[in-house]
């Protein structure tokens, strides 16, 4: 066995880091037995906590890179440990020794450079907004300004959540605006890599944008833009009132501004994206707009609600490789086939791209479509 | 030296006088600047009280009472509620910020709560700096 | 004549003068205006001190003392009868609160000796301008209402029926014996559970000296302690309890079905029914919710079986009022609904029992007989017992259960004593078997082969749900009836999956849904945790803020059956000492109402809760009843001629307290 001695003013460290509550878990391991995890190669988010208390090592190792910040620990902690911050600052602690794993490397020096984590060039940054005919924000033409994520910039099968969000927006007739290039990536996973400076920086630079433009109300159809302009920005300075696209289509809908009459018949299951569930408690809004389109029976899976499978892709995960069967978006796909789904529906983008590539991983494209919640309303637009 | 106010509260005995007692009991530490007036129910505020704290120098007033539908006495902390803003307006024409009265509700059992209520309170009135009551004869008279 | 006050500074041992200059604050009194006398004491309250107060009341004629101490909700009253047994009188004597809510509070000592001065000029010149008043003598009513007919409104009834005073229970369910007559066994002496209970049940019934009103309940209480008036509901039984016999033919014949509240569901009860063969009354009611009649108008099945003709579908609720010197409110607990919890499958998987419902199940009168058996009649071959579910949670209920780990022992055991071969797990954090024979208890059922595993459960799935999710790779084996439980074992540092055929929840003790409303009947405040406050944690653990009001049992807070039943006794104790007094004091601060100064505006009217000022139309005067008044001075503060002196919180008194306070 080995001998182990406490190291304080690393647990200290921890603590200022943003995991204030460290010391009031008692160790009752709910974490570790709720924790996605589990399904494949389980995590031990409980020792992570104590080696922290502790101020003790066991950090090398690739755990801690591991989480996903799906946040199902952190809602049935008993002691209401902030566990998703706990990881967070022991990241940034590792981060300010340079010890990130190589893949999150390229991620942050792209947002540092271009202002995405995709590596993609700024300058092609909301190009498709022109093309779906959407014109650069003006406060006084504009009832949101749509903040897009990074991802239908430079991703193909994202590009198709946006032109459906164009056709929703019309028929409802509801005015939003873009900015442009100047526009940064909101910095959500970055905050989550570890990365304060550079999340400080981005949100920075955004809530200046929004401040010039008189920015007051923001669309978003990312839960993780949702998530960090709603509950992190206000700290730092930038107070705008948020929307996801699935609250806008129920308050559309509930109002009669949506006329659903094209029926969409598939049988329709919704998995809840980790920072729109668990994270804001958004569970019904998605799933009131998918009882309202013609044609769909929708159908519940095992996980659902706050008890929802992640699909991986948070918390950094999205830039990196997760070895073949311990991928949770494997996991999910049979799931949603097993309750006799044909449409696995979701409302983030980077949940749809970890179910499209499962999808293929899988061979499963001929059963089952992956579509976000707007894509499934714009289908049944006349 | 940091401006130090001086604050007078009225408490009621059931909740909020019981409820800076168990602040005390549990050994929580707040500010100093708070002395407290028991009264029976915070329903016995006379606006007057009030009145005659300003007028004695104090910079700020704290009232507080048992949570609305907890009143030992059934409600007479809703007829307190009611009177605060009338006292507050009279304050305003005096030349005294109405924020130097404040109501609270604190239980028996929020010794938490008075502890930062009081700390919040003088951090407050710290902010709005001394009350420089030019004596007001029509103070001394409401005061009685 | 000038006043002469003395004042008294406790050190309270360092309580006090750890952090005040006791000695800066007497030297400070006696530069005071009618301060006489200023001392510090090492502890005012112990004998020595009162006698030096005595003395010094005497010897230097003090006509007001001021004691700089504790809260006056703590010792006023000693030094009020130290004052009296001197000779002065006792409204004579103001306390400054410089421990509570200075010395303890204040780490700076310089702050905190200023505060103590100021506090100690305010009570000066309070006690300056008091005026002796005269304690009200009233009568107490030798009677005592019990409001909860648990095992802790039992104890209490029996404990002063015994005594000779007259008692009144009201119990909202058709029979007392509240969750105890739910229970099968007892931990850890595993006695029969009725066995001990309906003996006292029955005593309840046939004392002469109590009278029971069952599904019943209070609708109003007014007075004050000695002298309650209290508007009991009797609920319409439909029955007329006078002419039953109790033979239960009603019941037999009786064709409409519900479930039974008592089986928590488990079984069916008729419409008309007794909770259970024990119940006491013995005596059925229609339930007005499930009866044909009722519902659709026709059956009065029940009516033509009764032979005495006791079945009365015209029957009315009533009114009863009754005098009584003293209220114990047993209201008890319930458990937490565990749908809240949906990881544990509860109300989803239909092998995942509450506690409640698995004491039916195992109960020897209950909807199996005592066999433990799964829904479809399969005798479990293994069990999970889940802890601390919903307690010790912030998402729920932050305090521990206090009696969870010990009955989760229990049915350990009790499944090991049915089922010997059938594998039972705990699911445990911390196990806390603090109380007599806990331990030992504990240490038995180790000993009797149940598993532990030290991890919260985290996640419940049933078989099929498990294989439908779970990756195949696990080499679980686990069939459709099944269930899986998920936790890590913390001590092995290894995420457990256990198949299972039964799991058990613990739910949390929770007040009642009508805590609240309860609450506002009686006065009496609630803890964070919704629970009724008692008056002191340690030193008056069953009294409460509203004189005369006691509380015992579940409504307090979790406790186990020996807890309960020393608090049933406690508070029948403390309402035993209040009745035989037969006579007893009361505040005299109520109010006064100057003839000369009532402009007959009668805003004071509306504003008095209790109405206790009525208006003289003659003399177009208010006049108060003060037998009524309870002293709250909110009049005081509505008349507008200043004619109302709300007597030991007049407006000079408190003028004189505030110009003391901000004197430094």
């Amino acid at each position: 066995m080995e001998v182990a001695t406490p190291f304080l003013e690393v647990a200290e460290a921890i603590e200022q880091g943003g995991a204030e509550d460290l010391n009031v878990c008692y160790q009752c391991a709910t974490c570790t037995g709720s924790c996605p995890w589990g399904f494949v190669e389980p995590l031990n988010v409980r020792r992570l906590i104590h080696l922290a208390q502790l101020g003790l090592e066991g950090y090398e190792g690739e755990d801690i890179w591991r989480c996903t910040t799906c946040n199902t620990c952190k809602i049935r902690c008993p002691r209401g440990v902030g566990i998703v911050d706990l990881i967070r600052s022991i990241r940034m602690m590792i981060g300010e020794t340079g010890l990130i794993p190589q893949s999150l490397r390229a991620a942050l020096g792209s947002t540092k450079s271009e202002g995405n984590p995709w590596s993609g060039e700024r300058k092609l940054r909301n190009k498709w907004a022109a093309d779906l005919g959407f014109t650069p924000f003006d406060k006084n033409e504009h009832e949101y300004l749509l903040f897009a994520c990074c991802m239908p910039s430079y991703d193909s099968r994202s590009r198709k959540l946006v032109e459906a969000v164009a056709k929703v927006l019309s028929a409802a007739g509801i005015r939003a605006g873009v900015l442009g290039s100047e526009e940064s990536c909101c910095g959500e996973s970055i905050r989550k890599i570890g990365d304060e400076g550079l999340f400080g920086n981005l949100a920075e630079g955004n809530g200046k944008l929004f401040a010039e433009h008189g920015v007051e109300r923001v669309l978003v159809i990312s839960p993780h833009c949702y998530h960090t302009f709603k509950n992190e920005y206000p700290e730092l300075g930038t107070s705008v009132q948020v929307t996801h696209m699935t609250e806008l289509m129920a308050s559309a809908i509930a109002a009669g501004k949506l006329d659903l009459k094209k029926p969409v018949d598939a049988a329709v299951t919704y998995h809840d994206p980790c920072y729109l569930g668990r994270h804001n408690e958004i569970y019904d809004a998605p799933r009131e707009v998918l009882r309202s389109i013609p044609g769909v029976k929708f159908t519940e899976m095992i996980r659902n609600r706050d008890c929802s499978l992640c699909c991986g892709g948070g918390g950094g995960r999205m830039w990196m490789e997760t070895k073949f069967g311990e991928r949770f978006s494997d996991l999910r796909i049979p799931e949603a086939l097993g309750v006799g789904a044909d449409v696995l529906a979701t409302a983030c983008p980077y949940c749809i791209n970890m179910f499209e590539d499962s999808r293929l991983n899988l061979n499963k494209e001929d059963e089952i479509r992956i579509k976000d919640v707007t894509e499934l309303v714009a289908e049944a637009l006349a | 030296m940091s401006f130090e106010p001086k604050i007078v509260g009225f408490l009621c005995n059931w909740c909020s006088y019981t409820g800076a007692d168990l602040a005390g009991t549990s050994r929580m530490k707040y500010l100093p600047n708070v002395r407290v007036v028991r009264i029976m129910c915070s329903g016995r505020l006379d606006p007057t009280f009030v009145m005659k704290a300003f007028s004695q120098g104090a910079d700020a007033v704290l009232v507080a009472g048992c949570h609305p539908g907890d009143c030992h006495y059934q409600n007479g902390n809703m007829k307190t509620l009611r009177r605060i803003p009338l006292l507050r307006r009279t304050l305003a024409q005096l030349g005294i910020e109405p924020e130097r009265l404040r109501l609270e509700w604190v239980s028996a059992s929020e010794g938490e709560r008075y502890q930062s209520v009081v700390n919040e309170f003088v951090e407050q009135v710290r902010k709005l700096g001394p009350l420089n009551l030019e004596l007001d004869p029509s103070v001394e008279r409401a005061a009685g | 004549m000038p006043k002469k006050i003395g004042v008294y500074i406790c050190h309270c041992g360092s309580n006090i003068a750890g952090t005040v200059d006791v000695e800066a604050v007497a030297e400070f009194a006696k530069g005071l205006g009618g301060v006489t006398l200023a001392k510090d004491y090492k502890f005012m309250c112990s004998d020595p001190g009162q006698d030096m107060l005595k003395e010094d009341i005497r010897s230097s004629g003090l006509d007001g003392v001021v004691i700089a101490a504790c809260s006056p909700l703590m010792h006023e009253l000693t030094f009020r009868k130290a004052a009296l047994e001197a000779g002065l009188n006792p409204f004579l004597v103001q306390i400054a609160n410089i421990r509570e809510q200075c010395s303890w509070v204040t780490e700076d000592r310089a702050l905190a000796t200023q505060k103590a001065k100021a506090l100690v000029a305010g009570a000066v010149a309070r006690a300056l301008s008091h005026e002796p008043l005269e304690m009200r003598r009233v009568e107490v009513q030798p009677s005592a209402l019990i409001v909860g007919g648990g095992i802790a409104g039992i104890q209490a009834a029996l404990d002063l029926a015994d005594a000779g005073v007259q008692v009144y229970m009201v119990e909202r369910e058709p029979t007392i014996g509240g969750h105890m007559a739910m229970f099968d066994k007892t931990f850890p002496t595993l006695d029969c559970s009725a066995c001990i209970l309906t003996p006292k049940m029955t005593a309840v019934g046939s004392h002469p000296n109590i009278q029971l009103m069952a599904y019943s309940e209070v609708e109003e209480v007014s007075g004050y302690i000695g002298n309650f008036r209290v508007k009991v509901r009797r609920k319409a039984a439909y029955v007329d309890h006078d002419k039953c016999t109790g033979c239960g033919l009603c019941m037999e014949k009786c064709p409409y079905k519900v479930d039974s509240e008592f089986d928590q569901g488990l079984s069916k009860r008729r419409a008309i029914y007794v909770p259970f063969p024990q119940a006491v009354p013995n005596k059925p009611v229609i339930d007005r919710d499930a009866c044909a009649y009722f519902k659709k108008g026709k059956c009065r099945v029940c009516e033509k079986v009764c032979e005495p003709g006791a079945i009365d579908f015209e029957q009315q609720d009533s009114i009863e009022e009754i005098e009584t010197g003293a209220i114990i409110v047993s209201t008890g607990f319930q458990a937490m609904d565990m749908t809240a919890m949906p990881q544990l499958g509860y109300g989803k998987h239909a092998e995942v029992y509450s506690a409640l419902e698995f004491e039916r199940l195992n109960n020897a009168a209950g909807p199996t007989l005592g066999k433990i058996v799964t829904k479809d009649g399969r005798e479990p071959t293994s069990v999970a017992i889940l802890h601390c579910t919903g307690s010790r949670d912030e998402n729920y209920h932050r305090y521990c259960s206090r009696v969870c780990c010990m009955y989760a022992l229990k049915y350990a055991h009790l499944i090991k004593e049915k089922i010997p071969e059938a594998a039972v797990y705990q699911f445990y954090i911390d196990m806390r078997c603090f109380g007599k024979g806990y331990e030992e208890f504990y240490q038995r059922l180790q000993e009797e082969g149940v598993r532990f595993i030290r991890g919260k459960a985290a996640q419940v799935w049933s078989g099929k749900e498990y294989r439908a999710i779970a990756t195949d790779d696990t080499g679980l084996e686990v069939d459709d009836a099944q269930l899986v439980v998920q936790a890590e074992d913390t001590l092995l540092g290894k995420l457990v999956r256990v198949p299972v055929d039964m799991i058990v929840l613990t739910p949390a003790f929770e007040a009642r849904d009508d805590a609240e409303q309860v609450g506002k009947a009686f006065l009496l405040n609630r803890g964070a945790d919704g629970f009724f406050l008692e008056q002191h944690p340690k030193l008056a653990p069953v009294s409460t803020t509203n004189d005369g009001v006691f509380i015992a049992g579940g409504c307090q807070g979790p406790k186990d059956i020996p807890d309960t039943v020393a608090q049933g006794s406690a508070a029948a104790s403390k309402a035993l000492s209040l009745i035989t007094r037969r006579e007893i004091e009361i505040e005299a601060n109520t109010a006064y109402i100057d003839e000369e100064l009532c402009s007959g505006c009668k805003n004071c009217l509306d504003i008095c809760p209790y109405n206790a000022i009525d208006f003289d139309d003659e003399k177009n005067r208010a006049v108060l009843n003060e037998a009524l008044c309870k002293a709250c001075g909110t009049c005081a503060a509505t008349c507008p001629s200043g004619a109302i002196r709300a007597r030991h919180f007049a407006d000079d008194q408190i003028f004189a307290e505030i110009e003391g306070v901000m004197s430094i």
